[in-house]
C-alpha cells in the first residue's frame, strides 16, 4: 500500500555540505497502480473556496478507508490517495469508497467537494497555508507561489520492474505528456477569467524551480551521480524538492506522472490512470521504441500546445517532426494500446478516452459549456460538486 | 445640543427637512469613526458607528424618538429585513437532514437562553410579563452585527458558518414568539380561537409576503445574473416594498425577510453573490441600523438597579448560548473549541432585538416602557462588546482573512537555500 503521499514542494537544501544520498530504488509489481487525487473544499453559499481541510480530516478517519486522506498546502484543499491497485476497476472501487465518504463529510459540513485543476474564481490571496511547520516554512521561501500553488492536481503512479527500468519507462512516458494533459485538462478559469488555456494550472507549477522535465539518463547510476551534484550544491535535498512533470519515486518502486488536472469525477481519474498502465504494459511487452535526448527537442512545445488547446492541439512527432492533430495521434495511440487495455481490464477506460478524444470534450470544454450556459462561475462550480458526487 | 439644533432650525430650511441633514452628517461622522477604529484601534466598524449614535443619543438628539416610528422604523424593518433576507439565503434546509445536530444546537441555545435569562429576571424581582418579554429578545443574536463583522474581516471556516446559521434560525424563533406574545398581551379572553387569531394572523401574513417575495425573485433570477447590478437594485427593492406590505398589514417584516432568503434558497439552487454586489448601498442601511440603534439606546435611563439587570442579562444569555451550542455539539462536526466560538460569536444583540422590543413597546404602553428601561441598555453594551468578542473570537478561530504574520523583512533567498 502507498504511504500517505507527502506534499510535492518542498524547502531547499539547508546547507551545501549536507549531502543526502538518493534513496535505493525498492521493488514494486510492475504496472501496479496508485493515484493520488488533490481536491477542492468549497461552501455551498457562494461555491467559493473553504478552509474546512481540518474538519474533512476529523470526520474522514472515522471511516475504516483504503489509502489515505492527508492536508495539503492552503487549508481548502484535500488530498487522497488510493492503495496498490492491480486494474483500474480496483482503482475506482477505491477512490468510490473514498469519494463516498468525502461526500458524507461534506453534507455534514454543510461545504462541497470538486474535482478541476484550479478554483474557477478564488482569489490566491485569501488563502491560508495550512497550519503545519513545513507548510509554513515553504510559504516563507515561496511567498505568494505558495497561495498561488491553490492548483489540484492527479498524480499516477505506476510501478517499475526495477531502476534502470523505471527511467527507461520515465522517458518513454514522456513522449505522451501531451496526450495526458489534453485528456485531464480541466482548468481553463484562473482568478474569475477564462485563461485560454485548457490546462492552466500547468503554467503555475512553472513558477517553481525544478519543474519541467527529468534530466535524460537512462542508468540509475547515472541518475544518483546526478542527484548528488545536484544535493552538493545545496540547491535541493530530497526527490521531492524536483517537481518534474514525470519524476521517479524510489521509496514505492514507482515512476509518478504529475501533469493531469484533477477530473471532475473519478470515473475519469480512474480512466487516465488505466491509459498510464496500458502505455507502461505496452512499454513493457513490446519495448516500442529507445527514447533519445532527442526526443525532448520537442518536449516543450507539444507540452504548450497540450496546455493551450488541449485536444485541438498539434503534435510534433520528436521523432520525423512531423505535424499531426494531438487528437489525431491520441487515437492511434490508443488503438495500439488497445490489447495491453484488454488484458489488464483497462479497455472500458481507453474506450471513455477515446471517445472523448474523438469528441473533442475533455473536462475543460465541459466547464466552459457550462459557463456559456449559467454566465455564472459560481453555478458552474456548483455544477461540478454535483458531477463529482456521480449525479450529473 | 437642543439649542445647537434650534439655531440650525432658524438658520437652515433645506427642502429634504432638517432631519435629512442632521442624520446625513451623522451617518458621515459614523462612517469616519468606523474606519478609525477599525484602522487605529483595531477595533470592529460597528463599534465606531455605535459609539458615534451613543454620543449622539446620550446628548440629546431628537433625529429618532423612542417608541420607533415612521421613517426611523420603516427604516430599520427595511435594514433587519435585508440582513434576514441575507442570512436566510445560507441556509440550505437540506443541511439538517444530513447533521441534525446543527439544528439542536440551535433549538437548545434558544430554549436554555430563554429559561436562564427569564429565571434570572425573576430571581431580581423583576415582574413575570417583563422578564418573559425580555427573555424572548435575548433569544435573538444579531445577524446584522455578525454578517458585518464576516464581511469585514472576509471571515470564513465552520465557526462562521455556524454562528450565522444559529443566529438566523434565533431571530426565525424570536420573532414568531415575539409577534405571538405582543399579540397576546393585555388580553383577557380564555377562548383558545380569539387567543390564537393574532399571532396566526402576524405568521400567515409574513409567510405569505415572504413567499410572494421569495417566487417573484425566483422568477427575475431565471433571467437576470445574480453578478448584475440591476438585480441587486430590484432586490433591495422588492424587499423594500415587502417590508412595506408586511408591516402595513399586519405582519412582520423582519420574518418575511426571512422567510423570503429561506425559501429563495431552496427553490432556487443557483449560487447567490448577490450580497457583494448590493454593496454599498446595503453597507449604508446597515450602518444606519446600528446608529439608530445606539441613538435610542442611549436614551434609555441608567442607574445601578438597570445596571445590574442588564449584567444579569448579559451573563445568563451568555452562559446559556454557549450551553446550548456546547451541549449539542458531540455528532455536529465541530470540536469543543469550536463550539465555545461560536457560542461567544453568537453574543451581539442590536437591530433585531431594538425591533422585537419595539414591537412590544408597541402592543402595550404600560408594559413596554419597562421592557425597553432594561432591553436598550443591554441592546447597546451588546452591540458594542458582542462586536468585539465576535471579531475576536473569528480571529481566534483562525476563520479571518488576516495577513500572514511578516517579521521584518522576511527571509531572503540567500538565507533560506
Amino acid at each position: 500500500m502507498l504511504e500517505p503521499v507527502l506534499p510535492d514542494i518542498t524547502p531547499a537544501g539547508e546547507s551545501p555540505q549536507a549531502a543526502p544520498a538518493l534513496e535505493p530504488f525498492r521493488a514494486s509489481e510492475p504496472l501496479t497502480l496508485g493515484v493520488e487525487l488533490e481536491l477542492q473544499l468549497v461552501n455551498t453559499h457562494d461555491y467559493d473556496l473553504a478552509p474546512y481541510s481540518d474538519e474533512m480530516l476529523r470526520l474522514m478517519a472515522r471511516f475504516d478507508l483504503p489509502g489515505s486522506v492527508v492536508p495539503e498546502m492552503t487549508s481548502s484543499m484535500i488530498e487522497i490517495s488510493t492503495g496498490v491497485c492491480h486494474s483500474t476497476a480496483h482503482v475506482l472501487g477505491e477512490l468510490t469508497q473514498l469519494r463516498d465518504a468525502l461526500v458524507r463529510c461534506a453534507d455534514k459540513l454543510n461545504i462541497a467537494v470538486v474535482g478541476g485543476g484550479t478554483h474557477p474564481f478564488q482569489q490566491w490571496h485569501q488563502q491560508r497555508i495550512y497550519d503545519k511547520p513545513r507548510f509554513r516554512e515553504l510559504s516563507e521561501l515561496y511567498g505568494y507561489l505558495s497561495k498561488q500553488f491553490t492548483i489540484f492536481g492527479q498524480h499516477v503512479h505506476v510501478g517499475c520492474p526495477d531502476a534502470d527500468a523505471a527511467l527507461l519507462m520515465l522517458h518513454r512516458m514522456s513522449r505522451y505528456i501531451p496526450h495526458f494533459i489534453a485528456l485531464s485538462a480541466s482548468s481553463p478559469y484562473v482568478q474569475g477569467q477564462d485563461t485560454q488555456f485548457d490546462s492552466a494550472r500547468l503554467n503555475s507549477v512553472f513558477a517553481f524551480p525544478m519543474s519541467g522535465r527529468a534530466p535524460f539518463t537512462l542508468s540509475w547510476k547515472e541518475f544518483e551521480a546526478f542527484f548528488s551534484k545536484t544535493t552538493r550544491t545545496g540547491v535541493v535535498k530530497s526527490m521531492k524538492d524536483f517537481y518534474w512533470d514525470i519524476r521517479p519515486k524510489p521509496e514505492y518502486g514507482t515512476i509518478e506522472i504529475r501533469v493531469f488536472d484533477t477530473p471532475l469525477t473519478i470515473e475519469r481519474a480512474a480512466a487516465l490512470a488505466g491509459l498510464v498502465q496500458s502505455l507502461a504494459a505496452w512499454f513493457l511487452h513490446e519495448q516500442p521504441f529507445v527514447p533519445a535526448e532527442d526526443d525532448y527537442m520537442v518536449y516543450t512545445y507539444n507540452r504548450f500546445q497540450a496546455c493551450r488547446f488541449g485536444l485541438e492541439a498539434v503534435y510534433v512527432d520528436p521523432v520525423t517532426g512531423r505535424h499531426m492533430p494531438l487528437r489525431d495521434h491520441i487515437l492511434e495511440t490508443l488503438r495500439r494500446l488497445a490489447p495491453h487495455a484488454q488484458r489488464l481490464g483497462a479497455a472500458p477506460s481507453i474506450q471513455l478516452l477515446a471517445e472523448d478524444a474523438e469528441l473533442g470534450t475533455n473536462d475543460a470544454r465541459w466547464l466552459r459549456q457550462r459557463q456559456a450556459r449559467e454566465r455564472l462561475l459560481a453555478e458552474v462550480v456548483r455544477q461540478g460538486s454535483e458531477r463529482f458526487k456521480g449525479r450529473r | 445640543m437642543n439649542e445647537i439644533m434650534a439655531v440650525w432650525g432658524q438658520w437652515l430650511k433645506p427642502s429634504a427637512g432638517l432631519p435629512t441633514v442632521q442624520w446625513s452628517l451623522l451617518l458621515a461622522l459614523a462612517a469616519a469613526a468606523g474606519h478609525l477604529v477599525q484602522r487605529h484601534m483595531a477595533l470592529p466598524k460597528v463599534v465606531g458607528y455605535s459609539a458615534v449614535g451613543a454620543i449622539a443619543g446620550v446628548a440629546g438628539f431628537t433625529g429618532a424618538a423612542w417608541p420607533l416610528q415612521g421613517i426611523g422604523l420603516f427604516l430599520l424593518e427595511l435594514a433587519v429585513s435585508v440582513v434576514l433576507f441575507e442570512t436566510g439565503g445560507r441556509i440550505a434546509l437540506r443541511w439538517f437532514r444530513y447533521n441534525p445536530m446543527v439544528l439542536l444546537q440551535s433549538v437548545l441555545e434558544a430554549v436554555l437562553t430563554y429559561a436562564a435569562v427569564y429565571f434570572t429576571l425573576r430571581w431580581l424581582e423583576v415582574r413575570p410579563s417583563v422578564a418573559d418579554a425580555l427573555a424572548l429578545v435575548a433569544m435573538a443574536s444579531s445577524p446584522a452585527v455578525l454578517s458585518r463583522i464576516v464581511t469585514d474581516l472576509r471571515a470564513t471556516g465552520p465557526v462562521t458558518e455556524r454562528a450565522i446559521v444559529l443566529s438566523a434560525l434565533g431571530a426565525l424563533y424570536a420573532l414568531t414568539l415575539v409577534a405571538a406574545r405582543a399579540g397576546l398581551m393585555h388580553r383577557e379572553e380564555t377562548d383558545l380561537f380569539a387567543l390564537l387569531y393574532p399571532v396566526a394572523v402576524v405568521l400567515g401574513l409574513s409567510v405569505v409576503v415572504g413567499a410572494a417575495l421569495a417566487l417573484f425573485l425566483r422568477f427575475a433570477l431565471h433571467f437576470m445574473s445574480p453578478n448584475s447590478e440591476n438585480t441587486s437594485i430590484l432586490l433591495i427593492t422588492s424587499i423594500a416594498a415587502g417590508t412595506t406590505v408586511a408591516s402595513h398589514f399586519g405582519g412582520s417584516a423582519a420574518l418575511a425577510g426571512l422567510l423570503a432568503g429561506l425559501l429563495l434558497k431552496q427553490l432556487n439552487p443557483r449560487p447567490w453573490a448577490w450580497p457583494r454586489q448590493l454593496g454599498t448601498a446595503a453597507s449604508l442601511l446597515v450602518m444606519l441600523s446600528f446608529v439608530l440603534v445606539s441613538v435610542v439606546a442611549a436614551q434609555a435611563e441608567w442607574n445601578p438597579a438597570v445596571a445590574g439587570i442588564v449584567l444579569a442579562l448579559v451573563g445568563a444569555r451568555a452562559l446559556a448560548k454557549l450551553s446550548g451550542v456546547l451541549l449539542a455539539n458531540p455528532g455536529s462536526g465541530t470540536t469543543w473549541r469550536q463550539a465555545l466560538m461560536t457560542g461567544w460569536a453568537m453574543s451581539p444583540m442590536s437591530s433585531l432585538a431594538l425591533l422585537l422590543v419595539s414591537q412590544f413597546a408597541s402592543a402595550s404602553f404600560t408594559l413596554g416602557p419597562r421592557i425597553a428601561s432594561i432591553a436598550l441598555p443591554a441592546i447597546l453594551l451588546m452591540e458594542v462588546l458582542g462586536a468585539v468578542i465576535a471579531t475576536f473570537v473569528l480571529h481566534l478561530a483562525r476563520e479571518s482573512s488576516q495577513p500572514e504574520p511578516v517579521s521584518g523583512a522576511g527571509p531572503s533567498g540567500a538565507q533560506r537555500a
